[in-house]
């Protein structure tokens, strides 16, 4: 903390790196001072749970994450988004953490988050705050985190009662690739709904609501004509096609 | 003893499973210094001025070469025409054309003081496209003095090239139908895992270079001429390529090293980023039109074609690209008439070179697809059709050039009951089957040396390269077989122009052809010195290698064969010569798309191919399926991305997409088709490249199959698919 | 400058770093070990795959501090002393390396891949190996070897010389 106080802008976070590594290198950042937040012990993987609340600490990986039996059970859409992040050696490096705060629209792990609710425990040069992750994406590349803060965990709290989940992407080809529409999806018995999409637009976006809403709001969206990997008439198109399959598959597992 | 045809296990391969395998960039010399290159980002621009000064400020910069440090009327190069300066002079003529280039003491100094050279230029209007480069007032890529007595001289139009025969206008009513469309292939690159190394050093008066490059002794000539030294004083170390497919035939920045390494007086080297490999070889985009004549029963009368091949701003290797893909670009069938005009027509993009198919895929995704869509509006087999009109072995069926040298039915009859042909097919799948043709090498010359030593093992001096074709193993095959040798006892020398003995190029498929033949003449030089010393005392039981003993006794020593094959060029030949062999294959698909998307997926690829023999049956099956996968590429999902000012957006990995591990075919089926009718050793033809001509046209034949849409471009990709099923589905 | 220590294919090593350098920097120019490869830098084809304290990474997005303390396996540390691992031995036998470029990197994942999940699914291993590239297009002959090693399928050793230095003819004492 003090080291990120003292250097201002001039320093950056590192943790898994496979964001970070990449701007150095072709020069989009130049600070002088990176900090490994790894070798900190309150930044050690860990997936702990107490009281319904799950909390991941910010050095846990995607590997870690998809590898997760309570992860794997409670909040399956993000396990399946965890997996989809890079290749083994991507995800034996990526945090969950670091692909928030790099706050990329196209986040594997966003959407589910979102659908889930998530909050991020942040400590800063005042003390501790927790905001919803949906209060955290301002736009590419921009999050709330103010100057000299960091993010030290993500919570989830332990769904009550039965719900199906799904996570969706469009790739340009089956093998790793970053996405150009991702979708997570949350239903609960009583037939109320989370969906969450990401890559169209400056961040991922959240709704709640009823099915019959859906349509509505998705017909906001508006992706980058700019985009290499894919236009937006493909992309808003995809949209409706992959919420509608992964509607099929939340509903589906409460049947 | 091994025989020939067995799946022997790689030579050098151990090296390569070990780390111990030094590929260019593993190599480094004593004293040597890191280059950099500098470039605009820009696609055309005048050069007013470079600035050095805080360049050369940065500590540990020994040298910021440009032109100016060159002599004074800087050296051109290039295999077909001396295009290509050294390094660019006033003007850049493609997004990644080097204007500078920084000498230092590290990576880092040279990487620091490359983004200090300072440049003042003034970007220029560019074409990079057919049409633009086409257009009456199309800014000229090429320097119109270049080429002062050629009526295209004044047009960005390198090249007509214009073959035929028959008589066209007599054939055009005699066609039931006729079906016109226009086809698109895309601009691709090699992205060999291994980047272009260079390194270059003063030897001996002269040079060295270590370069991973497919032809040494022809970056030898280069590099004597624009250097002005004798051949003996330049020294070609080229180590085995990390992948090659054309990529790396020719010279690019080897003359550019040795000029520093000459003024700078030690060693340097330059390691290309993989976003620099990319701006600096390609394939040739293509846009064909083709207009086929046939009769009801699919009796082919009649194809007129013309083609525009978007070649770079300098022509490389690829005009010779454009006369030898679009010559037989009208496939292995028989067509009473035909008529292939073909231009290579220069742009402000990466020079395209050479690359595994040499022309071909481009034009046979034309060819192949438009008979794919004639027997459709004849409701004919696709199968039948093409068998219907297949050059039976013998026939000319390019008039002036070597008849067809295989059984080719028996290829495609295999390739189609391997598919399944004919039997009913899985709900909402679709098939598709194309064949693939190229011609082998035209000219040739290759020399091998053996030495049979003393203990019976054997050295074998080849100046093939060996690019991941197993060029290698094949050799070391061919002499363990001719002299009786155990393979491990077999050891195979290349990659240095002052030890092995010329060979002309590694590439058109040639090596176990040329070099195989040489190789067993050389090897018969020896069974006949052998037969000399020993006189009666030779023994027709025993191997030459068990004989070398007897002969030699007290002595010691090794007996030494020379052998050489050569293809003569035939200076009245529109290719400079007549194809010593043709490579064939038939490739069939079936695959499912889903249509909400536009994904396919493959679920049954084949591709078999007459090879006359196989000399390792699973190095065949290694090359077949490695240039289906990278055919598979350019199908579904390669292609360089441009912006509006001819840039490259999509330089790099991470929005270039080639195929992984999960991107193959559920099940990919190969085979050959082995009558010994090749003129190779054993009845060898070359192969490798037949894999990857066909492709797109079977899988995009497959797709309209499955969904009734034709799509004519490339790549196929799941938003290509999708958007022309939209458009299919409004008609 | 940074002094590090690590274990590096099971030996004591410390060199002396740049803070911005990745451990595919270092292990390829001031540790020696050119086995690991350099290809795309940006995490995407695998040729600098690398085992960082008990799992596979990509060194291009490694900083070399990072391993500062650590374990680190390259190609170099995968034989088993004098002979190859059957894994090695497996791709020879299948036809698995062409050019070789890749197969550092692959051999690391399929390595990894192994000691997880010792009897992988045909999807274990197309995921498993999902992270390197091969442009000769290997694959089918490089997965084929992983599923030969996870059979128990025993690969005899590359054919060794067989020429013994007996068989040499005495040389004159003097010519």
């Amino acid at each position: 903390m003090a080291l990120l106080a003292e250097h201002g802008p001039d320093a950056k976070v590192l943790a898994g790196g496979t964001d970070l590594i990449i701007r150095l290198r072709d020069g989009t950042y130049t600070p002088k001072v990176v900090v490994d937040v790894k070798r900190v012990r309150e930044f050690e993987p860990s997936i702990q749970q107490r009281e319904g609340v799950l909390r991941i600490s910010a050095g846990t990986t995607m590997t870690q994450i998809h590898d997760s039996d309570v992860i794997n059970h409670w909040f399956p859409a993000l396990a399946d988004a965890a997996r989809y992040v890079g290749s083994v050696q991507i995800r034996n490096r990526a945090t969950l953490v670091g692909n928030q705060c790099n706050a990329s629209p196209a986040a594997d792990t966003a959407p589910p988050l979102l659908v889930y609710d998530a909050r991020l425990v942040i400590a800063g040069p005042v003390g501790q705050r927790t905001v919803p992750l949906n209060d955290f994406f301002v736009r590419s590349g921009v999050t709330t985190l103010a100057a000299g803060e960091l993010v030290t965990a993500i919570e989830l709290l332990r769904p009550s009662g039965r719900f199906g989940s799904a996570f969706q992407r469009r790739t340009r080809r089956r093998g790793h690739d970053l996405a150009s529409v991702t979708i997570a999806v949350v239903v609960d018995e009583d037939g109320r709904l989370r969906l969450s999409y990401g890559s169209l637009g400056p961040r991922p976006l959240v709704f709640e609501g009823e099915e019959d809403e859906i349509e509505t709001w998705l017909s906001a969206a508006a992706p980058s004509p700019h985009s290499m990997r894919a236009s937006p008439y493909y992309r808003l198109a995809m949209l409706r096609v992959l919420t509608g399959r992964a509607l099929t598959s939340a509903r589906g597992q409460l049947a | 003893m091994t025989a020939i045809g067995d799946p022997v296990a790689r030579v050098g391969g151990e090296p390569r499973v070990t780390g111990e395998q030094l590929y260019v960039a593993d190599i480094h010399l004593a004293n040597e210094l890191h280059v950099k290159l500098v470039t605009l980002p820009v696609a055309h621009a005048r050069v007013r001025s470079i600035d050095k000064t805080e360049a050369l400020a940065v500590p540990g910069v020994a040298a910021v070469f440009s032109a100016e440090d060159l002599p004074g009327h800087v050296p051109r190069f290039g295999p077909q025409f001396n295009d290509r300066p050294v390094i660019a002079v006033d003007e850049v003529k493609y997004h990644g054309d080097p204007v500078a280039a920084v000498v230092a003491e590290s990576k880092d100094a040279a990487e620091e003081a490359a983004a200090k050279v300072q440049i003042d230029y003034e970007e220029l209007p560019a074409v990079f496209t057919v049409e633009g480069a086409l257009a009456s007032d199309a800014p000229l890529v090429q320097d119109p003095s270049l080429r002062r007595n050629d009526p295209l001289g004044s047009t960005n139009v390198l090249r007509e090239h214009v073959i035929g025969w028959g008589d066209l206008d007599a054939e055009i009513p005699n066609a039931d139908l006729v079906v016109e469309n226009t086809y698109r292939f895309p601009m691709v690159t090699h992205f060999a895992i291994e980047p272009h190394a260079f390194i270059a050093a003063p030897e001996d008066e002269g040079v060295a270079v270590w370069t991973s490059i497919q032809h040494p002794y022809w970056l030898q000539r280069v590099l004597a001429r624009v250097l002005q030294l004798p051949l003996a004083k330049v020294r070609v170390h080229a180590p085995d390529p990390g992948g090659a497919f054309g990529g790396k035939q020719h010279a690019k920045y080897e003359p550019l090293l040795a000029f520093m390494a000459l003024k700078v007086q030690r060693p340097v080297r330059l390691v290309l980023s993989l976003e620099e490999t990319f701006q600096a070889v390609r394939r040739t985009e293509t846009e064909i039109t083709v207009r086929t004549g046939i009769d009801l029963d699919g009796t082919f009368v009649f194809q007129d074609i013309d083609a525009n091949y978007l070649i770079g701003a300098y022509a490389d290797i690829a005009d010779r690209v454009v006369g030898k893909g679009s010559y037989i670009g009208n496939g292995p069938y028989n067509w009473p008439a035909a008529r292939i005009n073909a231009r290579s027509i220069l742009s402000h993009t990466v020079p395209s070179t050479a690359f595994r198919g040499f022309g071909n895929p481009q034009i046979n995704w034309a060819v192949e697809s438009n008979i794919t869509e004639a027997a459709i509006k004849l409701g004919l087999d696709q199968v039948d059709i093409r068998l219907r009109n297949l050059a039976r072995k013998g026939d000319k069926f390019i008039p002036f050039d070597t008849a067809a040298d295989g059984d080719w039915a028996q290829t495609v009859q295999k390739a189609a009951e391997m598919i399944g042909w004919g039997r009913p097919k899985p709900e909402g799948r679709g098939r598709g089957i194309a064949l693939g043709i190229k011609s082998g090498p035209t000219t040739g010359l290759s020399n091998s040396l053996v030495r049979l030593l003393a203990d019976g093992s054997v050295v074998v001096y080849a100046g093939t390269q060996d690019i991941g074709q197993g060029a290698r193993t094949i050799f070391a095959q061919i002499c363990a077989d001719q002299l009786g040798a155990p393979i491990s006892d077999v050891s195979v020398v290349m990659g240095d122009t002052a030890i092995v003995p010329y060979d002309q190029q590694t590439s058109a498929s040639r090596s176990t052809v040329l070099m195989g033949n040489a190789i067993q003449r050389a090897c018969g030089s020896i069974k006949e010195k052998l037969r000399e010393r020993l006189g009666a005392d030779y023994r027709d039981d025993a191997t030459p290698a068990q004989q070398v003993q007897a002969a030699l006794g007290r002595l010691g020593g090794e007996i030494v064969g020379v052998g050489e094959a050569h293809k003569d060029a035939d200076p009245d030949h529109p290719l400079g010569g007549s194809a010593l062999f043709f490579e064939f294959n038939a490739t069939a698909v079936e695959l499912s798309v889903d249509e909400a998307t536009g994904d396919i997926t493959i679920h049954r690829h084949v591709a078999v191919s007459d090879v006359g023999r196989s000399i390792n049956r699973l190095q065949v099956q290694m090359q077949d399926e490695g240039a289906a996968i990278m055919g598979l590429g350019h199908t579904l999902m390669e292609r360089y991305i441009w912006d509006d000012n001819g840039r490259i957006r999509n330089l790099g990995a991470i929005d270039y997409r080639i195929p992984t591990s999960m991107d193959l075919p559920l099940e990919m089926l190969s085979d050959t088709v082995e009558n010994e009718d090749g003129p190779g050793p054993y009845g060898a033809k070359g192969m490798s490249e037949g894999a990857l001509l066909p492709v797109a046209s079977a899988v995009a034949a497959a797709v309209r199959d499955a969904t009734g849409v034709a799509i004519r471009d490339l790549p196929l990709s799941p938003e290509h698919v999708w958007q022309a099923l939209q458009e299919y589905k409004q008609r | 400058m940074n002094q590090i220590e690590l274990t590096l294919n099971g030996q004591a090593r410390s060199a002396s770093v740049d803070a911005y350098h990745t451990l595919l920097e270092v292990l390829r120019d001031d540790l020696g070990l050119t086995g690991t490869k350099e290809c795309c830098l940006v995490g995407e084809c695998g040729a600098c795959t690398v085992r960082l304290n008990g799992e596979i990474v990509d060194s291009c997005l490694v900083l070399a501090v990072e391993a500062d303390g650590g374990e680190v396996t390259t190609v170099e540390g995968l034989r088993d002393g004098p002979s190859l691992s059957p894994l090695q031995n497996a791709f020879l036998e299948k036809g698995a390396v062409q050019c070789g470029f890749c197969i550092p990197g692959q051999l690391m994942a399929a390595d990894d891949l192994l000691r997880r999940v010792p009897h992988p699914s045909h999807e274990e291993v197309e995921e498993g190996l999902a992270g390197n590239l091969c442009r000769c297009g290997c694959y089918y002959q490089i997965m084929d070897a992983v599923e030969s090693v996870a059979a128990g399928e025993v690969i005899s050793s590359p054919q060794t010389p067989t020429a013994a230095p007996s068989a040499l003819p005495q040389p004159p004492v003097d010519q």
